[in-house]
């Protein structure tokens, strides 16, 4: 039983005596990823809380049943921002509008699921455990992703919290089978007080094997990560901090709160951030354009504190919801539960472009409401593969089937590979490991320029070598290790469009 | 090191819970649209109470007796009285303890399921009349309403007195789990007299029969409020009562079909309060009066089966017919007496002694208390305290319960731990179990917990603490064999832990007590100013802050 584990390791750390923080005798992965977790990345998920209506925030400027339906809600197309002679951004959005400009940020339409549910909490929960429809899973998307990383958790569990939900977070979503891998965060420095002045440490006898027993385990695993996670979520906000002012509201305090955290240098990989009151049933308009606005001015302040800090290529924003909202507005001047809407994502690394087009809204389903282009797995897969690097087999392992990506990052840190052309290989280094040198084989199909890169273990460039334009067939490449450390490295090949790699070790 | 102080606004900065239930259920025409609108703007300006999130993460199942005879009079003993205790009232004492292992078990089980008669009421007020709303000026009103939210929390301090007051009896928790069954919350419903009310139904019918128990609640004025059963009517029946009376309070979900939802909901039409009165008249089983006559629906309905012209009290009957009804009921109470993972077998059995025996509570929690299944190993410790059980239990532990704690030390205390009585999550109560502990919860409770021992808590200090030395004193025998000092640890890990006190913890807490003096050095008769008794302060802040600390 892992939690079992997990309780007997603290208690043998914690053996080497009382006054000892856990923390400071180290753990394996000193930086708080797994070896598997290749990538420093992070991902910061935001959900519009209450179902955000997707056709008021990326406006279908050309679409007549749409000013028809809406007759006090409609943005004119005056008033929308242009993004192109289909699409415009509602007028809060200003500063989406010169990011999507600025090749910052990517729009996917009609993101969603088949046979949609109208309940927020059902919807809510398919969206949070990746579920089909009619599948009631007991286990989060990314409860299950980390789960894979991490098979240990929490019995082996890394020095920084595997993902930071703020407060009154959905706890389903970062459930594994035996455990939670999120940390529910508030003001840090309080937080690490409270925690770190009312922690006992000392060794402990194994619980029971009897409910009391089981219970037992669970608040200790609660007590000794929150200890453990206090600690290091403080010393890195402490350590970290913001280089500009963002909105007052509780958004705002979560962006710029995530924003320290990063700047001190926490490896979390995902936050879950919320901002509520997108169910706009009544007298939708001032809310929505409030809500808009100070989700517009929150994600801009993120980006620009961290572009200040050095810090944004790392980083992705994606907003999530549990449906959209009818194309028609009710007789209460709102919009009632829907289905498919558009996903939002902000980042350095991302194909500035229209992903699908703004729906129908003459072709609708069964209940007058939108057909989905994308199921909402297909992001998070795309998150998992391309943004993560991890292997296609991990998210089709989340998902329990394969969800094509959608194409909307840039230079995928992929190791699942792009089709590689026949004829283009590479031959295991050799030798490997190596020490000062070895030789790597490979063959084009054609002429290409070639570019050799050495990639650390988190997918960081150490090394780049423009070999110019090489002839099809067999060429080798001599890679001298002299002024690298021991260690494991990615050795990367980018010919002719695709990718190759592979792993080699220094060993001095 | 200094306390940090916690306000409800930077506590629950970066909660995401701007979302506001109890704000989004005020109904906007009650008591009239006028006042609803001061009362809306009155909650817009406060803090949102802290609802820790709701986790399913439920312990796998551990088999254990499914033996439903009685416990054997051997096994009887100090832990199991301590079970029986610690599970049907708030914070039994240890003389209490041993005072009820001297008893029968018969004895013990008859004396906590006896009736209590109502305590008094928390004010006069509690008789007030409904007032005239519309003959009041803007300030009449808001002035009212200002007076109605202090005597609400006047009830709510005046509750909480009496859970850490209670003798060894049920009533008090037994109030609590009927709270907790037709969770009610104060803040849609308004009327202080209505809560009240409610309250004193849940101590008057709480042990006897389970229908009249629910006539009682269902035809009073605040559960007419909280579930928009004064706007049920003929034209428009509002189905929100109907679905709570079949899901929630009596045969839960999946044994219904929305079509009984439907004509049960036309049933219920009719019914009126103004907050403190009705229309329904409990002798007759009806409403009465003009509105009844208009709004009622007479017509033919068919529910579960049946057709008739059925109103109110016939759709009870129907549902008291049903199996499911007594599982439903059994299953609910398991959960709070037992433990969350449900044994059908056990529950089946309970069900059938309910069935036979005119649904009497008492009955059925007198054959659940006496069973070995009850007092099977594997369920001591198991309970994951709620807030209130713990703080309040906490208190009458320490010999603290005729202290005058502020009411700012309850009431603020279970915003920040999530339990705030008369003001549940929304109708299902509070998720309790694994969902009360969490990073942000954990280390409240600690700080809450060691108040009682510093004077100091976030929210206040206050110039009592406990007297460790008569707490020491009260569990003292001196015919039992080893040094005092060893004895109080170990009895103070009896009466502080569910789980049993291990080796390892029990040599730990002796540490803390004799800080490097041998345990001859540590007298039971000490004088009051001895420092040893600091020491015994310092131990009983570090049983506050270990995880056993949390289970009952």
């Amino acid at each position: 039983m892992k939690r079992r584990e997990f309780i007997k390791s603290a208690f043998a750390l914690s053996a080497f005596g009382t006054q000892i923080p856990i923390m400071a005798l180290g753990r394996k992965n000193k930086l708080g990823r797994s070896v598997e977790w290749e990538s420093d990345r992070i991902v910061v998920l935001i959900k519009l809380n209450g179902g955000n209506d997707g056709l008021n925030t990326i406006i279908p400027v050309q679409n007549d049943i749409y000013y028809n339906a809406r007759p006090t809600l409609a943005i004119s197309q005056n008033q929308a921002l242009g993004i192109d002679d289909y699409n415009g951004f509602h007028p809060s959005l200003s500063a989406f509008h010169s990011l999507f400009q600025n090749e910052q940020m990517s729009l996917i339409h009609g993101v969603g699921y088949h046979q949609p549910n109208l309940s927020h909490f059902r919807s809510s929960d398919i969206w949070v455990t990746g579920s089909d429809a009619n599948e009631y899973l007991q286990t989060g998307w990314i409860g299950r992703l980390l789960e894979q990383e991490y098979p240990d958790f929490p019995s082996n569990a890394p020095d920084h919290p595997l993902a930071i939900q703020f407060n009154s977070a959905n706890l389903l979503e970062f459930k594994t089978s035996e455990s939670n891998t999120g940390m529910m965060v508030f003001d840090p420095e309080t937080m690490y007080y409270l925690i770190n002045g009312n922690y006992i440490p000392g060794e402990n006898d194994p619980a029971l094997d009897t409910y009391g027993g089981l219970e037992l385990d669970f608040i200790r695993e609660v007590d000794l990560l929150s200890f453990e996670y206090a600690e290091v979520i403080n010393e890195t906000a402490a350590g970290g901090s913001n280089s500009i002012e963002y909105p007052e509201t509780n958004l705002g305090y979560q962006m710029a709160l995530t924003a320290q955290m990063i700047s001190g240098g926490l490896q979390t990989p995902i936050y879950r951030i919320y901002q509520s009151g997108y169910d706009t049933h009544v007298d939708q308009g001032n809310t929505h354009n409030n809500l808009l606005s100070d989700l517009n001015n929150s994600i801009s302040a993120f980006m620009q504190d961290l572009e200040n800090q050095g810090l944004m290529d790392k980083v992705m924003i994606v907003t999530t919801s549990e449906f959209g909202r009818r194309y028609f507005e009710n007789g209460s001047t709102g919009t009632d539960h829907g289905t498919a809407a558009p996903t939002m994502v902000f980042g350095n690394h991302l194909v500035p472009d229209l992903f699908g087009e703004q729906p129908s809204l003459s072709s609708l389903d069964q209940n007058n409401n939108l057909f989905i282009q994308h199921d909402f797995r297909q992001l998070y897969s795309s998150i998992i593969t391309d943004w993560f690097g991890l292997d296609q087999n991990i998210a089709n392992t989340v998902f329990g089937q394969e969800f094509e990506s959608i194409p909307f990052i840039q230079t995928p840190l992929s190791i699942k590979q792009t089709p590689i052309p026949a004829n283009f290989t590479m031959e295991p280094a050799f030798p490997n490991p190596f020490n000062p040198t070895t030789i790597l084989s490979y063959t084009l199909p054609k002429n290409g320029n070639v570019t050799i890169r050495i990639l650390d273990l988190r997918g960081r460039k150490i090394k780049t070598f423009r070999l110019g334009i090489k002839n099809a067939g067999k060429n080798k490449f001599i890679l001298n290790g002299t002024q690298l450390a021991s260690g494991t490295y990615i050795i990367q090949i980018d010919a002719i469009g695709s990718l190759l790699n592979q792993k080699i070790t220094l060993l001095k | 090191m200094p306390l940090p102080s916690i306000s409800r606004r930077n506590f629950l900065t970066g909660n995401h819970s701007d979302a506001r239930p109890d704000l989004d259920r005020l109904n906007p025409s009650w008591p009239t649209k006028r006042v609803a609108k001061f009362v809306r703007e009155h909650l817009e300006k406060q803090p949102p109470i802290y609802h820790p999130p709701k986790t399913d993460e439920i312990a796998p199942v551990i088999p254990g007796t499914n033996n439903t005879e009685s416990l054997q009079e051997v096994n009887w003993d100090m832990g199991a009285a301590k079970h029986l205790l610690s599970r049907s009232m708030f914070g039994p004492k240890y003389p209490e303890i041993k005072e009820s292992s001297e008893n029968s078990m018969e004895l013990e089980l008859s004396s906590i399921l006896s009736y209590q008669p109502l305590p008094d009421p928390p004010g006069d007020w509690v008789d007030e009349d409904a007032p005239q709303w519309d003959a009041l000026t803007e300030d009449e009103i808001l002035e009212l309403l200002q007076q109605y939210r202090i005597r609400m929390k006047d009830l709510g301090y005046w509750w909480m007195k009496g859970m850490m007051r209670n003798p060894v009896n049920i009533q008090e928790m037994i109030t609590l789990f009927w709270h907790n069954y037709f969770a009610t919350a104060q803040s849609k419903v308004i009327f202080p007299q209505a809560m009240y009310q409610q309250n004193s139904v849940f101590r008057q019918y709480g042990l006897g029969n389970f229908k009249e128990l629910l006539r009682q609640v269902t035809f009073a004025p605040a559960m007419i409020i909280w579930l928009d059963l004064y706007q049920s009517t003929r034209e428009e029946p509002n189905e929100n009562f109907a679905r709570e009376l079949l899901e929630l309070f009596t045969m839960g979900v999946d044994t219904y079909s929305q079509d009984d939802i439907v004509e049960a909901a036309r049933a219920f039409t009719g019914y009126l309060t103004n907050g403190v009165e009705t229309n329904y008249n409990f002798e007759e089983g009806s409403g009465t009066g003009n509105w009844w006559t208009n709004k009622h629906d007479f017509g033919s309905k068919t529910f579960l089966g049946q057709t008739g012209h059925w109103n109110g009290d016939d759709i009870i009957n129907i549902i008291m017919e049903q199996d499911a009804t007594a599982i439903h009921i059994c299953t609910r109470l398991y959960k709070w007496f037992v433990y969350q993972n449900v044994n059908e077998t056990v529950v089946n059995e309970m069900a059938n002694v309910l069935r036979n025996n005119n649904y009497n509570i008492a009955t059925v929690l007198y054959f659940l208390f006496s069973t070995e299944h009850f007092y099977d190993e594997n369920f001591r410790g198991s309970d994951i305290q709620n807030p209130v059980t713990l703080m309040q239990g906490l208190i009458r532990k320490c010999n603290m319960e005729n202290f005058d704690f502020s009411i700012s030390f309850f009431i603020h205390s279970q915003e920040f731990l999530g339990m705030l009585p008369l003001e549940p999550p929304d109708v299902s109560g509070w998720p309790g179990y694994r969902s009360w502990i969490n990073s942000i919860t954990l280390p409240v409770r600690k700080i809450q917990a060691t108040s009682l021992i510093t004077g100091q808590s976030p929210w206040g200090n206050f110039d009592m603490t406990t007297n460790v030395r008569a707490l020491a004193q009260s569990m003292y025998n001196q015919n039992e064999e080893g040094y005092a000092s060893e004895q109080i640890v170990k009895n103070l890990g009896f009466l502080f832990f569910g789980n049993p006190l291990s080796e390892n913890l029990e040599e730990r807490m002796l540490a803390v007590l004799l800080d490097g003096a041998e345990p001859y050095d540590w007298s039971i008769n000490a004088p009051p100013n001895d420092p040893q008794w600091n020491r015994m302060k310092d131990l009983m802040i570090y049983i506050m802050r270990v995880p056993e600390f949390q289970l009952s």
